[in-house]
């Protein structure tokens, strides 16, 4: 008995739970979050990376969906409209937007806005960022190879100046992603020396890629810079291997023997063939 | 002025792509739910998202992802200059089982023939048991290779070893050879199948009846300078991918390198002395990032 | 075609029975109709639904399909060992059982190979085999040489039947047909001199050639397994274990069709007791030549005690799984022939039968235990939840594959039989023979008599 009351409230409390999440889909909208990001990637092309995700049982991506870029100072100025793809990002290109205000810091400020639809709620982000500029370059001293990163921004009247303390990370470009082996902070100059890590393989001919990298500066973004050098230790191609037991074509010792077994054996077998002809032939001879 | 960081974009591989998998599913799955009041008649399909859950799509939703795979005789030759192996740190497996399902959902595997399987392992009686997740081990010398009579399973020269289900006889000779049972057989009809796609042994979809099967390292996406789907599907980053040539491997959050990695850790491959020369290394199971937990009743491994 | 009196007669007798069919004959022939209608079924479920209706998983990839591959390879060498090297030797008592030898070999030959093909998973590839063959696999090795095999067995049978042929031609049937699809395959063959040469001279060359045509046929059997990294398997002695087992079982299997059509036909007075006492020692001496390879075999593996050899041995040795079908196919079915036939007051015709039958279906068990237990020991741990992945049981449509293939060879056997007399009817003329090579030897003695002749001459005349 007792556990058959048991049973009933758990099954009523199940009733109610689902009814009542039913309502909630109804009538609650989704939450969505929505980040931006300023890139500027090895191209010196400066995007605004903006990322769109929807809060379910964690936040994933929504896609398809209409986010807005506008250029903020004392009034917003929209600059475009723009759907998020698959992994939900809307990415706008900067260029020589004339719409956008550049204060005289050198500033830029934008936002980012989602409208929400009829199931979910809107959400908007600001961002503000400082153009610069990365470069990358490579010298030898005695047999001491280095790698030198000059870091400087852009005034508000497009004057350049070193940046100072800004912290760069160095990476070697791989197939799938990009080894870190340097952290550093640039100089009064705006400048960073380091070594270049000798050990470091490349392609066949030694050829390999420095990846400079500013992330997620609270005033610069990201910033990204290359510089391809053969200073690398060449990998050689490994020469595939011919007339092995798991290639196409067989060791050749394997081959003549079998040729010469199935030869011995397929020529007896037509001697007797011949042989039989022969009978056929030789009936009248006494 | 200064914008507040996003902590998640810190960790720069991982969210280029591990919502790859999640979002398409359910990005598709909300548009599909926006747009069911104009159109409520229409045709709606069930999905498997990464994660497990079946969602409901409507049919006109669903905006096909244009892939072209390699045609088989061009799958025959491998990715020039490179070596892929994979990285597998037993420390770090708890059985969470996330690399399976994503292999079975980039692969239309029903759960009952994995590519992947995750193996309860006790070496003897005295030591601790622990879990090992077993993909093909893509071997040098591999031996399902040499036996194959029509050359339907190939090595390539970036390490791979692929099936050609177009060329495969059936006979099953690769399986009785392979010493780790990494290879699958289509004894029936296969099921939940996309047969519009064009067959490539890169992607092993669609599959065959009477055909053999197993895990190819998705060519595809290394096609696409991206990581196989189980390694960014795995929660504690146990299982790393890379070129061997450029001694690197990531598990999708961190960069190492191959070579410090093995040494550091003692990484070895499985059963060395067959001489099957495995591109998968393990690191063992030392330090363990989880205590061991037997696998609730009824998982298959 | 002139026969001699004992021929003539014989040939009367056995014409006689191949034109009617008896009744315990009707009912044979039913029966095994009846089982290859069941396998003709059985073969259409398996191509519809694929091997899902077979036992055979991801694990035991294999199963008595290739069981019955083997078997039926093996007893195929009652023909080829037993008939060529009792040829070769000129064996007196051969006579009258080397046909029936040969006839095995040829039917089992085309059996055997069937089997691969119900094994393999798209028979619809099988000309993959001619445009991407391989010839590092064993399988390539074991396409080619069954095929050369086959052939060179299907050559040996007619060459020992081209006498026959004749005397059959020459014999006035009711029906033509007969007449007219012997006189195409006796190609004019009269017993002339000339012609008695040829043929035999062929025949020594065939039954030559098929000897080492048979154990290297069966050694690549033997190779698809060794080559693997299995225990069980991969082991140096495979490929003579197999050719030993081999010849037991064909010649158990010729020991029980001697008995069969002795029985049926009523040949008590060609077929003698001597005939099987002859066989049954053959057979006793391959059984302890067997049951030495067995011993070292599993003696190694057990000493050297190796983790994974020691599960497959665990699996043979523990009363729970194997090990009543390895003390039958290991102990029993090689230990009893052997004691029957060596004690001669337990040796008569159907003890020698019996215990052959016991031997051959030994021989079918330990083929079993050869593949299963192996594949059912994996190196990595098998962790599946289903137990027909960790077990293999052969299905119904397996078993319906198994018996057709039976029932199909005795029938081919017994259609054969209406064919060709079972027993070769015109004895080789080897007196005929013996006088040819008198009057070659004579014409070489005399050429060298003038040789010597003219060098003597030549030497008077130096002098």
């Amino acid at each position: 008995m007792k556990s058959l009351y048991k049973h009933i409230l758990i099954i009523g409390l199940v009733v109610i739970i689902a009814a009542g999440n039913v309502f909630a889909q109804k009538n609650k909208k989704k939450t969505t979050r929505i980040s931006v990001e300023y890139v500027k990637d090895h191209n010196k092309t400066e995007t605004l990376v903006a990322k769109l995700r929807v809060k379910e049982k964690r936040y994933i991506s929504l896609n398809d969906a209409i986010v807005k870029f506008y250029s903020v100072s004392d009034t917003s100025v929209l600059l475009d409209k723009i759907r998020t793809n698959k992994d939900g990002e809307a990415i706008f290109v900067i260029g020589d937007n004339p719409k956008i205000f550049k204060d005289s810091l050198g500033f830029m400020a934008f936002e980012v806005e989602y409208d929400g639809s009829t199931s979910l709620k809107g959400s908007n982000k600001k961002i503000a960022v400082k153009q610069s500029n990365l470069e990358v370059s490579f010298f030898q001293k005695d047999t001491i190879k280095f790698i030198e990163v000059e870091a400087n921004e852009i005034g508000g009247n497009n004057q350049t100046s070193p940046v100072k303390g800004l912290k760069v990370l160095f990476y070697v470009k791989g197939t799938f992603s990009l080894f870190n082996f340097a952290k550093e902070k640039t100089d009064n100059k705006g400048k960073i020396k380091i070594e270049f890590p000798v050990t470091m393989p490349g392609d066949t001919n030694g050829e390999l890629t420095i990846v400079a990298k500013v992330e997620e500066d609270d005033i610069y973004g990201t910033v990204e810079s290359m510089g391809e050098i053969n200073w690398g230790i060449p990998v050689p191609l490994v020469k595939e291997k011919q007339r092995g037991l798991g290639d196409t074509d067989a060791p050749l010792w394997m081959v003549y023997t079998l040729i010469t077994l199935l030869s011995a054996v397929w020529f007896h077998y037509l001697y007797v063939i011949f042989m039989i002809i022969k009978i056929k032939l030789a009936k009248r001879s006494f | 002025m200064a914008n507040k960081k996003n902590k998640h974009s810190r960790r720069q591989f991982f969210s280029k792509t591990v919502p790859v998998a999640i979002g398409t599913i359910g990005g598709v799955g909300l548009v599909a739910q926006s747009c069911q009041q104009a159109n409520n008649d229409e045709e709606k399909i069930s999905l498997l998202s990464a994660d497990g859950q079946l969602v409901e799509v409507n049919k006109s939703a669903l905006t096909k992802v244009p892939y072209k795979p390699v045609p088989p005789d061009e799958a025959r030759k491998g990715i020039p200059g490179k070596h892929f192996v994979m990285v597998v740190d037993l420390a770090r497996c708890r059985n969470a089982r996330k690399c399976v399902k994503s292999c079975d959902h980039h692969h239309q595997l029903t759960p009952d023939r994995p590519f992947i399987k995750v193996l309860r392992m006790q070496d003897n009686k005295t030591s601790a048991p622990y879990w090992m997740p077993k993909k093909c081990f893509h071997c040098d010398n591999p031996p399902c290779v040499k036996v194959c009579p029509v050359g339907a399973t190939y090595k390539r020269s970036d390490g791979l070893v692929l099936i050609d289900n177009e060329r495969c006889i059936g006979c099953r000779f690769c399986m009785a050879a392979c010493p780790y049972s990494a290879r699958v057989f289509n004894w029936g009809e296969p099921k939940h199948q996309d047969g519009d796609r064009p067959y490539s042994p890169e992607t092993s979809i669609p599959s065959q009846v009477g055909t053999v099967e197993k895990c190819d390292f998705c060519p595809d996406m290394l096609r696409q300078n991206k990581v196989p789907h189980c390694i960014t599907a795995c929660p504690n980053g146990a299982l790393y991918f890379g070129d061997r040539n450029a001694d690197s491997v990531t598990n999708g959050s961190e960069t190492v390198r191959l070579s410090t990695l093995l040494k550091d850790k003692a990484g070895y491959r499985y059963h060395e002395e067959l001489g099957t020369e495995p591109n998968v290394y393990y690191l063992p199971p030392v330090d363990r990032s989880f205590p061991f937990k037997e696998a609730p009743e009824g998982q298959p491994s | 075609m002139k026969l001699d009196q004992k021929s003539s007669k014989m040939l009367a007798y056995f014409t006689s029975q191949m034109v009617k069919i008896s009744k315990p004959g009707m009912v044979w022939l039913a029966i095994a109709f009846v089982f290859i209608l069941g396998g003709l079924y059985a073969l259409i479920v398996q191509i519809i639904e694929g091997h899902i209706v077979t036992g055979m998983r991801d694990n035991v990839v294999w199963g008595i399909f290739i069981a019955n591959f083997i078997f039926f390879i093996g007893i195929s060498y009652a023909g080829a060992l037993i008939s060529g090297i009792l040829h070769l030797l000129r064996v007196e008592w051969r006579t009258p059982i080397i046909r029936i030898a040969e006839i095995i070999t040829v039917i089992s030959t085309l059996i055997g190979p069937a089997y691969i093909l119900l094994c393999m998973g798209r028979l619809d590839r099988l000309h993959h085999l001619a445009l991407f063959g391989r010839i590092q696999s064993p399988i390539i090795w074991d396409v080619l040489a069954i095929t050369t095999y086959l052939i060179g067995s299907i050559i040996f049978l007619y060459l020992a039947s081209i006498r026959d042929l004749a005397a059959l031609r020459d014999y006035p049937f009711k029906s033509k047909w007969r007449n007219k699809v012997y006189k195409i395959l006796a190609v004019d063959f009269n017993g002339t001199p000339k012609q008695n040469r040829y043929l035999d001279r062929s025949l020594d060359i065939m039954s030559a050639i098929i000897i080492p045509l048979a154990v290297l046929v069966h050694s690549v059997l033997a190779w698809i397994f060794g080559m693997t990294l299995r225990p069980g398997w991969h082991s140096t002695i495979f490929a003579p274990y197999f050719v030993i087992a081999a010849v037991f079982s064909g010649t158990g299997v010729l020991i029980i069709a001697m008995w069969v059509f002795r029985k049926y036909y009523k040949l008590e007075s060609y077929i003698t007791k001597i005939h099987f006492n002859y066989l049954g020692i053959i057979l006793m001496i391959l059984g302890a030549l067997y049951a030495y390879f067995t011993f070292s075999e599993y003696l190694t593996s057990w000493y050297g005690s190796e983790t994974w050899e020691m599960e497959v041995l665990y699996k043979l040795f523990n009363p729970n799984e194997y090990w009543w079908w390895f003390f039958f196919a290991a102990i029993i079915g090689v230990v009893l022939p052997i004691i029957v036939i060596l004690i001669p007051k337990f040796r008569n015709i159907n003890s020698i039968t019996a215990v052959s039958a016991i031997a051959v279906l030994a021989l079918w068990v330990k083929r079993y235990l050869i593949i299963i237990p192996t594949l059912e020991a994996p190196l990595l741990p098998l962790q599946d939840m289903r137990p027909e992945y960790i077990h293999y049981t052969p299905t119904l449509i397996e078993w319906l594959l198994t018996f057709a293939g039976v029932a199909l060879f005795c029938m081919l056997f017994f259609l054969f039989s209406k064919f060709l007399p079972i027993l070769p009817v015109v004895k080789a003329d080897e007196g005929n023979y013996a006088q040819l090579r008198k009057t070659a030897m004579k014409r070489v003695i005399k050429r060298k008599v003038k040789e010597t002749e003219k060098k003597e001459s030549e030497k008077i005349k130096d002098l």
